[in-house]
């Protein structure tokens, strides 16, 4: 029994110390646990009863039983209530999903028991089978993170759940819920952003939520017009981008709803009364913006804009304006008015002020202008602001007489001269000029002859009748009256040339102009400037100066570039106005605009003079500095010489050789050269050396030749006399020609015919080319030897007749035939046209035109195969071979048909008709070698 | 909606053929109006879970013409009831500012109203048929902007069938039913009087 008892104690003592360890059993569980759910705000309220503070909490998506919360949290008694409370947020709309929570108390190590699930069913329990989705219509701030859940109705499926055009990645929540969260939303469009759940064949549900921003209104400032009520406008700032009706901003004034600016009509709230501080709160669904002022009524007085405003009384310098208040209390207000006039070049703007101001007196105002007034007033003490402006009326102010004219006059001749008078501004016509008044006098007459002018006229001729002096008074005329007149007495003239006039330079365009102080001036100066060399109506201009002045910049408005001026300085005085200084110059430098004149070359031996002139002063447009001298290649200008000296107007080339050549002449300013003037001269020899390059040098050069000629000649006679007058060897005869057929006493020298033989042609188409006469022929026979060295004439003549024969083969007789054999074979020509083919030279031996010395004795009508044997048999002989065998022989034979007519075929005679039989034939141009070896 | 074209018979036959003309053109805007709603608010072409708001007898083959027409008359005048609360309810949640889908609502509005007036020149005297609404737009069947929103879309769904089966039917009127207004109540022909001005 005792055992038993230490065993029960042992066992106790064990499950207390594992309950120890385990923390569980010495805490209370939490009792009581209610949850309470606020849908709109997404919290889930916990409260239970414990003694504990600190508690385990666990939150469940109660389907799958998904822990979306596993926190701990201290949490103390209501002292109150006597509860525990705790508020969780979801970030999932409950009703989405049925959710669940249970709780225990924790100490440290120590924790209670969970306690009993909670459950609040989500609005996917089977009882609510339609469709839903969760949140709608939420408002919230653009970038702000949302979830959507969709709960698909009993039996459909589930297919997508889009945000506005994208499609969604949903997470599934339980069996019918899925959710989406989409981040950093924009904002969103008029009606909101969709989120649509949508199964395969349905558009299911969906939500719409709008995102936007807060107000952003700001720059409250509240203002009377009337001295008693106040109206407050803001700035609307940043567009809230929502535009649901009660998503809208709401606008209160010091608590009072502010209609105008809640029917988004206008950006301001009135109030009946002044207060001292305002209050505008803007509201929307996602914040609030409060905007303050406060300030005295009279700091912030806005004026309306004056009525009927007139002018009662309008002259030519001056006006009275009047105007009237819409407002009564404004008579008695202290205010400031501005008047903006606005006319042609006139505009202004001028201040007036006064207690309830309704009139001003408009001083200074020009004539005969037409004037637009705007008028608009503020209050004076504490001003705020300027008041509306009024409507702008049309004053014409009346006309006043014109000022007096600036004249002057310049003299372009001793007697001859020009009033000039310069035109009136608007400011100094005070009305359209409807003319001039011109009138003159001189010391030999008595009072004023006047003259009127036209208003386009602003000069008028003067003539000095006998040298002395005329005084001239010009005054302008206008509808109101005639102006002071404006008098100038001639002034002496002086030509240019009696002056030593500087030069004037200019800087940047304009000339600077002084001089020394001349006691006479006692109406001042007067510098005058008019382009220089100009006669007839010149464009004079001038400017008055007051005496206290000694200098004047001209400027380059009133200049033209390029345009020499001739600029003087006069003192004024009562009388005559006197010259002081003259210049000229030019406001800017340009290069000339023409080239020099009159260029001209003039050669003298091998040089060359150019010689020209300068071009005329209004194309120089600006003083000449030099020329320069080019000489003109194919491609460039070669710069030859450069004269500074401008007086200088000619240059000399030297040392030209024999050619063509072209200068360009060129002018420059200080703003750079000219297009240039070119010349050409084409450079010849003088009458001596013509004579001696033309004719004494060839002559020299031909007799030179002539005497190394004869000198070579001489050296090589044998030679010469070798290759132009060879032996011709005698006909070596076989047998049969032992007894003579006819008369063969002719010997034809063969080199003699390779001269006559010149074109093939030639020999056919000359009729020249026929039988002698019969005494010649005679002649010939009888001294055969000498005619083929010494006369070449005598063979021509031979050798036509020999020819002529052939040409008539048919006429020839047998004891002819060997004649013309011997002559033919001389013959190149006809040789080898009878040769080369045989068939055609079967046709001339035939006919007559070619016979070997054999064929006498056979038929023209011999088979060829006889007429070959015949030549074999012949070359069996030494001696005299004919050409026929020997092109039979020879295997160069048909190579010869190509040097028919060539030179080659001329000087082939030497190896047709070698010296003996043995010898070779040479090659055509062997003479050609041995005379450069000097062979003889 | 195939077979809804153009034939050209309505030229010659004449009231009725005008009328078939008129609900083809206010069926085509019908359309135009859905496809730019839907384009604006970015919905999904596929249709809203619910069917048709107006519902009517069936248009059985053993109805006579002018019966037919009687009954679509019914449903138009519902389609335009409904669509004259989808207006007012719109401007009054939402923006109200000008639209090209807004102006496109006036027009569509304008134009079933002359369509009705214009078919009730071919009722027959006597018959009387009604066409009811399965949901009305009170304040717990359409809680919510979307639900609003689903509710346009059902409305232009509906008024995109009635006007379609209106133009078919009318499209396959006889010749006889021209005699129609012969027979036009007092109450309608006064109707289309005032039309007329």
């Amino acid at each position: 029994m005792q055992g038993w008892v230490t065993l029960a104690l042992l066992l106790s003592l064990g499950v207390e110390c594992s309950l120890g360890q385990n923390g569980v059993g010495e805490l209370p569980v939490p009792r009581g646990l209610t949850l309470n759910p606020d849908l709109p705000a997404q919290t889930l309220s916990l409260t239970w009863q414990s003694d504990s503070s600190l508690f385990d909490l666990e939150i469940f998506h109660t389907e799958l039983m998904n822990v979306v919360l596993n926190e701990t949290v201290a949490v103390k008694t209501d002292p109150v209530t006597g509860l525990h409370s705790w508020t969780w947020h979801s970030p999932l709309p409950l009703e989405c999903t049925s959710h669940s929570a249970h709780i225990r108390a924790r100490n440290q190590q120590s924790v209670s028991q969970w306690s009993p699930l909670q459950t609040i069913p989500g609005s996917d329990i089977p009882e609510k089978s339609e469709s839903n989705m969760f949140p709608q219509d939420k408002v919230v701030p653009v970038g702000s993170n949302m979830t959507f859940c969709c709960i698909v109705k009993e039996k459909e499926d589930f297919k997508e759940i889009m945000y506005g055009r994208q499609e969604m990645t949903a997470t599934r929540l339980s069996r019918r819920t899925y959710a989406i969260t989409a981040t950093n939303q924009p904002v969103s469009g008029n009606t909101g952003t969709n989120v649509i759940c949508c199964s395969q064949r349905l558009t299911l549900t969906g939500a719409v939520v709008f995102v936007g921003y807060p107000p952003g209104d700001e720059g409250l400032v509240c203002e009377t017009r009337d001295l008693a009520s106040a109206e407050c406008s803001w700035k609307k700032g940043r567009d809230t981008g929502l535009r649901m009706r009660r998503s809208r901003t709401k606008y209160t004034l010091n608590g009072r709803d502010c209609l105008e600016a809640n029917e988004r009509k206008r950006w301001w709230c009135s109030s009946k009364a002044w207060e001292q501080s305002w209050t505008l709160v803007a509201r929307n669904p996602l914040g609030t913006v409060h905007l303050m002022d406060s300030a005295q009524l009279t700091d912030r007085v806005h004026l309306l804009a004056p009525v009927n405003v007139t002018a009662v009384e309008v002259k030519a310098w001056s006006a009275t304006l009047q105007w009237s208040w819409s407002v009564a209390a404004y008579k008695k207000l202290e205010m400031v008015c501005q008047l903006q006039l606005f006319a042609h070049e006139l505009n202004s703007t001028r201040n007036y002020s006064g207690p309830g101001l309704s009139s001003v007196v408009l001083e200074s105002l020009w004539p005969d202008v037409d004037y637009t007034v705007t008028l608009y007033c503020g209050s004076k003490h504490g001003f705020w602001k300027w008041g509306d402006k009024s409507a702008p009326y049309r004053i014409h102010t009346k006309m006043d007489r014109p000022d007096a004219l600036d004249v002057w006059m310049w003299m372009d001749s001793s007697n001859t001269g020009c009033v000039f008078w310069k035109p009136l501004s608007v400011r100094k016509s005070h009305g359209a000029l409807v003319g001039y008044e011109v009138s003159q006098s001189s010391a030999e007459e008595d009072g004023w002859t006047p003259v009127s002018l036209p208003p386009g006229n602003f000069s008028y001729p003067i003539i000095l009748n006998n040298g002395s002096d005329i005084t001239v008074a010009v005054a302008a005329r206008n509808p109101a009256g005639l102006s002071q007149p404006s008098t100038v007495t001639t002034p002496a003239y002086r030509a240019d040339s009696q002056l030593s006039m500087s030069e004037l330079l200019s800087t940047n365009g304009s000339f600077v102009l002084s001089w020394q102080p001349n006691a006479n001036a006692s109406s001042g100066y007067a510098v005058e400037w008019v382009p220089t060399g100009c006669s007839g109506l010149c464009p004079v201009d001038w400017k008055k100066v007051p005496e206290s002045d000694s200098s004047f910049t001209l400027n380059s408005d009133s200049l033209v570039a390029g345009v020499r001026y001739t600029v003087s300085v006069y003192a004024l005085s009562t009388g005559a106005p006197t010259l002081l200084q003259r210049w000229q110059g030019y406001s800017q430098e340009m290069t000339p605009s023409q080239s020099v004149r009159e260029l001209l070359p003039n050669q003298s031996g091998s040089d060359v003079l150019l010689s020209w002139k300068a071009t005329a002063m209004e194309n120089q447009r600006g003083f000449i500095r030099g020329y320069t001298i080019y000489l003109a290649n194919a491609a460039h200008l070669e710069l030859i010489a450069n004269i500074s000296d401008p007086e200088v107007q000619s240059y000399r080339v030297k040392g030209l050789s024999l050619s063509s050549y072209k200068f360009v002449v060129k002018a420059y300013t200080s703003a750079g050269e000219d297009a240039g003037a070119t010349v050409a001269i084409k450079m010849e020899m003088d009458t001596a050396d013509m004579l001696f390059v033309g004719i004494l040098v060839p002559l020299g050069i031909m007799f030179c030749c002539l005497i190394l000629i004869s000198i070579c000649c001489y050296k090589k006679r044998e030679w010469v006399k070798k290759a132009f007058y060879p032996e011709i060897p005698g006909p070596k005869v076989p047998g049969d020609w032992s007894s003579p057929q006819g008369p063969l006493d002719v010997k034809p020298s063969p080199h003699s015919l390779v001269h006559i033989v010149e074109s093939p042609e030639w020999d056919f188409t000359k009729e020249g080319l026929f039988p002698v006469p019969e005494e010649e022929e005679e002649s010939e026979n009888d001294n055969i030897e000498v005619d083929a060295d010494s006369d070449e004439p005598a063979l021509l003549r031979y050798y036509n007749q020999v020819v002529g024969d052939g040409s008539h083969g048919n006429q020839v007789s047998d004891s002819s035939g060997s004649s013309n054999t011997s002559v033919d074979s001389t013959q190149t020509e006809i040789t080898y046209a009878g040769i080369q083919s045989p068939t055609s030279s079967q046709g001339a031996c035939g006919g007559g035109g070619y016979r070997p010395q054999m064929q006498s004795v056979i038929g023209p009508a011999e088979p060829q195969i006889e007429f070959e044997a015949d030549f074999q048999d012949d070359g069996l002989h030494a001696g005299y071979k004919p050409q026929c065998s020997w092109q039979l022989d020879s295997p160069e034979a048909e190579n010869f048909s190509g040097s028919l007519g060539s030179p080659t075929s001329v000087t082939s005679s030497q190896f047709l008709i070698p010296e003996s039989s043995e010898e070779k034939p040479q090659p055509s141009n062997t003479w050609f070698h041995n005379f450069l070896s000097g062979k003889s | 909606m195939a077979g809804r074209g153009t034939n050209g018979r309505h030229g010659s036959r004449g009231h009725a053929g005008r009328t078939a003309a008129l609900a083809r053109l206010l069926h085509k805007e019908c359309i135009q109006l859905l496809e730019l709603y839907r384009n604006s608010e970015s919905l999904p072409s596929s249709p809203v879970d619910g069917g048709y708001l107006v519902s009517i007898p069936p248009l059985v083959p053993q109805l006579s013409d002018a019966e037919k027409i009687s009954i679509l008359h019914a449903a138009l005048k519902e389609c335009l009831r409904l669509l004259e609360d989808v207006i007012t309810q719109e401007d009054a949640e939402f923006s109200d500012e000008d639209s090209e889908y807004k102006r496109k609502w006036k027009t569509v509005r304008d134009r079933l109203g002359h369509l009705l007036a214009s078919t009730e020149q071919l009722l027959v005297e006597g018959q009387k048929f009604e066409a009811k609404v399965k949901e009305e737009l009170d304040g717990q069947a359409v809680s919510g902007s979307f639900r609003l929103k689903m509710w346009i879309v059902r409305v232009l769904q509906d008024l995109v069938h009635w006007t379609g089966q209106t133009s078919d039917t009318l499209r396959s009127l006889p010749a006889e039913v021209e005699k129609a207004p012969k027979t036009m109540s007092r109450r309608t022909r006064r109707g289309a009087e005032k039309i007329r001005k």
